[in-house]
């Protein structure tokens, strides 16, 4: 190399250096300053339920941009949060089930060696994904009782043309096919919440109580995650699943979901009003813990039994990592949870919190160490389920939540109208019973109509609603997309191409370089 | 034999130099030479550099590390896992459920598919790594063989959680047509047939699913890129006059490799098989996401449900009681000792296959 020439590499490395330093010293500039300007409040963490992790990871996202706040979390399974609050290692934890005062296997009592207070974040409802077609058509208007479902969940009916699944569903004629019930192979926060439900309902069929580990169940399958129990409804292998899930994977999958038959004698889908309205008659113990006897019995017509909520473990002393200081950034994430936050939570897939549990909660967040929010203030509180100056018996929520139809309630009328993802698929009458539309249902005190004339076309399926206000709903039978070559297809043609070129290229075009290099170099 | 070639290593150098009688006569020469006062014996202690004692300090504590961290896990694992250990006993390994609940449970059925998976995906992966390592060593141009060397390496960086994706999502539904076809035509051998509960032979699709098979097949083509590597490696280091020898001799391609590369790379194909076992019997996240685990013995692997002991504790961790985690950390010394037993197997047929001492 010539001296000039290393001299004018040399400048250039020093010219480069100091950009990269000045762009370096800038970023920091910036960042302080906008650190500077928010209110400063010390970073959280926490562990625990995974079922609560969607929710929790968007609003932690939500208050990082809006307030400057750093909410740590992972979603390592409730008992693992339970342990670490135990441990003194997190600031809070959020589980489905509480404290285990007297374990099953004779591990030692869990007692958190500082106070604490449970408060409801974020409320669901189990719903049951399902694959069952009858003579080649998808049905999407399956309807289950609660007995019935936990019956195929502990094994007692292993058809689906068992007469008590026919006794549900007067419209079709159930196929002769093994029902495979699909649960988590993992712990997890949904098979605790339907194992509480089954054990609290149907003691006598429910014999092992509440668990997050679905216990082993001769002809059932066991998958990993909501996505994996999904996954596995959805495939055409999975032809006679039956699932439970959160209800947003159902509608991701395009699949429905089984209407559940509640204390009122409706049959009535999980959607976030219905998980709304249940959860009105939640009722908080004595010890803090959720009794939910209320909700599942809720006398409400429009009312989804299987609703529950989980809850946050928050410290009410100051011990372990926690600090006042910590108090104070955990009592303003709790208010943001409780009140913006849920209006973001039919979105993600689970329900918003109504108003009882709301205050309840806000009584909660007022025991926190170094809390800045003092008591509950509904004018400041932007949930979607009340307005300000509401009372709790009265509110928005159960003003507007649409009642269900006539054919929806139990007797030889069922709705053809689709559910879950697949609500725009209609599902021909093949039973004795008759049809009914359950669309365009009205809203408030009125009930909505349902009608038992169908039209048929020439392939059985029903080309129009009933003949009330619900309007004529066309059947638009259910088909899954054609293999057929687009976009998606195209990008992952252009992926292979070029993970084949990222590894053929490099070998070919190195020599060249180098070879390239020594010339200049000469 | 020329001066510069007599030294293999510096223990040689350091044994001739202490055979001071026979190398008099050089060294005398030597000091001529160089005008050199004669003096007595040359001192032999030699005194290391400063940057010599850093680096070694360095490597031992390295090294003293590594087998110190392994010792600890080892450690570790027994500490926790006496308490689930000490109320199992011996049955431990004879049990087949797994509840910590009810204090009944042992590993009988999830070592049992622990294995089953690791030698179906060995079945599936030595013949495909063994055609490649040769293809790769012996048959491409030397432009070919860089790129199929990264296009290797590429596929052992891909995370397994993405193979355990492309297994459910993708794999599953297309190998069901398979398993039902080797089940009705092979049903007669037992470890082929798939009963349903009333003991005849299956046609449901959703018998076929989640099986150790499917299991198997997807952890097979993850310990491809592991095995190719280790076995090209063995293979290009035969000897090039033996290989030219055997060609001149009249010997076909083939031939060769036959006589010539493959005798001499059996430790690095050994090796190599090994190595893979051990990471098929680790193998976690694509097992788990494809597994219906269950807690008996399956005799029938294409049949749904088995279990492996990684993916039994990636699936009950997060949800287990002091105990219940116990009995998991005994789980996992299991697997740690085999899998420990397996790669120390393995990396000594692999050293021992070094110097070509196979080639016999």
């Amino acid at each position: 190399m010539s001296p000039s020439h290393a001299r004018s590499s040399q400048l250039r490395r020093r010219t480069l250096s100091a950009s990269f330093g000045i762009v370096l010293v800038g970023i920091m500039v910036f960042a302080g300053a906008s650190a500077a300007n928010a209110e400063s409040y010390d970073p959280i963490t926490g562990t625990g339920s995974t079922w609560s992790q969607n929710a929790l990871d968007q609003w932690r996202k939500n208050v990082a941009s809006n307030y400057g706040m750093t909410v740590n979390y992972s979603g390592t399974g409730s008992s693992a949060g339970r342990r670490d609050y135990i441990g003194g290692t997190v600031d809070y934890a959020v589980s489905e089930i509480p404290f285990q005062a007297n374990p099953e296997d004779g591990s030692p009592a869990e007692i958190p060696p500082r106070g604490y207070a449970y408060m409801p974040i974020v409320a669901g409802g189990t719903s049951f994904m399902y694959n069952l077609k009858i003579g080649g058509q998808r049905v999407s208007n399956l309807r289950l009782s609660g007995d019935t479902v936990t019956k195929i969940f502990s094994g007692a009916i292993s058809k689906w043309n068992d007469p008590v699944i026919a006794a549900d569903n007067p419209g079709l004629a159930m196929p002769d096919k093994t029902i495979t019930p699909v649960v988590r192979s993992d712990g997890s926060g949904s098979t605790a919440q339907f194992t509480l439900w089954m054990s609290k309902q149907y003691p006598s069929i429910w014999t092992t109580g509440m668990t997050s580990i679905f216990p082993g169940l001769a002809g059932s399958k066991g998958q990993s995650g909501s996505s994996g129990v999904a996954g596995y409804v959805s495939q055409d292998y999975g032809e006679g699943s039956i699932t439970y899930v959160e209800y947003s994977y159902a509608l991701e999958a395009g699949f429905p979901v089984a209407k559940i038959l509640n204390a009122a004698g409706y049959y009535v889908e999980p959607t976030s009003s219905s998980v709304a309205v249940a959860l009105l008659q939640a009722q908080i113990a004595g010890d803090l813990t959720q009794i939910l006897d209320g909700v599942y019995n809720n006398a409400d017509p429009r009312t989804y039994a299987l609703s529950s909520y989980s809850y946050m473990i928050v410290p009410t002393e100051v011990g372990g990592v926690f600090t006042v200081g910590k108090g104070k950034t955990l009592s303003t994430f709790a208010k943001y949870m409780l009140c913006e936050g849920q209006q973001q939570a039919a979105d993600l897939g689970y329900s918003p919190l109504p108003m009882n549990l709301v205050i309840a909660g806000f009584t909660q967040v007022a025991r926190i160490p170094g809390t800045a929010v003092p008591a509950f203030d509904p004018s400041s509180c932007n949930n979607p389920t009340f307005k300000p100056g509401e009372d709790p018996n009265n509110n928005l929520l159960a003003q507007t939540a649409p009642q269900p139809a006539t054919c929806d309630k139990r007797g030889p009328d069922q709705c053809t109208t689709g559910t879950g993802g697949a609500s725009a698929t209609e599902t021909a009458i093949s039973g004795t019973g008759n049809g009914g539309s359950a669309s365009g249902s009205a809203t408030g005190s009125s009930s909505a109509s349902g009608a038992s004339t169908t039209a048929y076309d020439e392939y059985g399926n029903s080309v129009s609603g009933g003949t009330g206000v619900a309007g004529a709903v066309s059947a638009s039978p259910f088909t899954l997309a054609q293999d057929s070559w687009g976009t998606p297809q195209n990008i992952m043609l252009a992926a292979g191409l070029f993970v084949v070129l990222a590894a053929v290229v490099p070998p070919f075009v190195a020599p060249q370089m180098q070879r390239l290099m020594q010339k200049r170099k000469r | 034999m020329s001066e510069g070639s007599r030294f293999q290593s510096i223990e040689d150098v350091l044994i001739s130099n202490s055979r001071t009688p026979v190398l008099e006569g050089e060294r005398e020469h030597d000091r001529k030479e160089n005008h050199e006062p004669v003096s007595g014996r040359r001192s032999l202690v030699s005194k290391p550099s400063r940057s010599d004692s850093v680096f070694r300090n360095v490597s031992y504590a390295a090294g003293m590390a590594t087998v110190g961290i392994m010792l600890a896990v080892g450690v570790f694992l027994t500490l926790r896992a006496s308490d689930a250990l000490s109320v199992a006993g011996f049955s431990f390994l004879t049990e087949q459920e797994w509840s910590p609940e009810t204090q009944k449970f042992g590993i009988a059925a999830v070592l049992f598919g622990t294995i089953t998976i690791a030698l179906i995906a060995l079945c599936v992966s030595v013949p495909l790594s063994l055609g490649a390592a040769l293809l790769i060593s012996e048959i491409v141009s030397p432009k070919v063989r860089t790129a199929l060397i990264t296009l290797v390496d590429l596929m052992a960086a891909v995370p397994s959680v993405i193979f355990g994706l492309w297994g459910v999502f993708y794999l599953q539904a297309n190998v069901i047509p398979v398993s039902q076809w080797i089940s009705t035509n092979f049903g007669w051998i037992p470890i082929f047939r798939v009963s349903n509960a009333a003991g005849e032979l299956a046609t449901e699709a959703s018998a076929f699913t989640s099986s150790a098979f499917i299991a198997g097949i997807v952890v097979g083509l993850m310990v491809v890129p592991t095995q190719t590597s280790v076995m090209r490696e063995a293979f290009s280091q035969t000897p090039m006059g033996e290989r030219e020898g055997a060609l001149a001799l009249g010997s076909t391609r083939w031939g060769m490799i036959q006589t010539v590369v493959l005798p001499f790379g059996r430790g690095g194909i050994i090796g190599g098989v090994m190595l893979g076992l051990g990471r098929a019997l680790g193998e976690t996240i694509a097992v788990y996401m494809i597994i219906s685990p269950i807690f008996v013995i399956n005799w029938e692997l294409l049949k749904t449900g088995t279990n492996s002991v990684s993916s039994l504790i990636a699936l009950r961790y997060g949800e287990s009681s002091q105990f219940g985690l116990s009995a998991l950390m005994a789980a996992g010394l299991v697997l740690f000792l085999i899998t420990l037993a397996i790669n120390f197997t393995a990396s000594s047929i692999v050293a021992r296959s070094r110097s070509g001492a196979e080639s016999g």
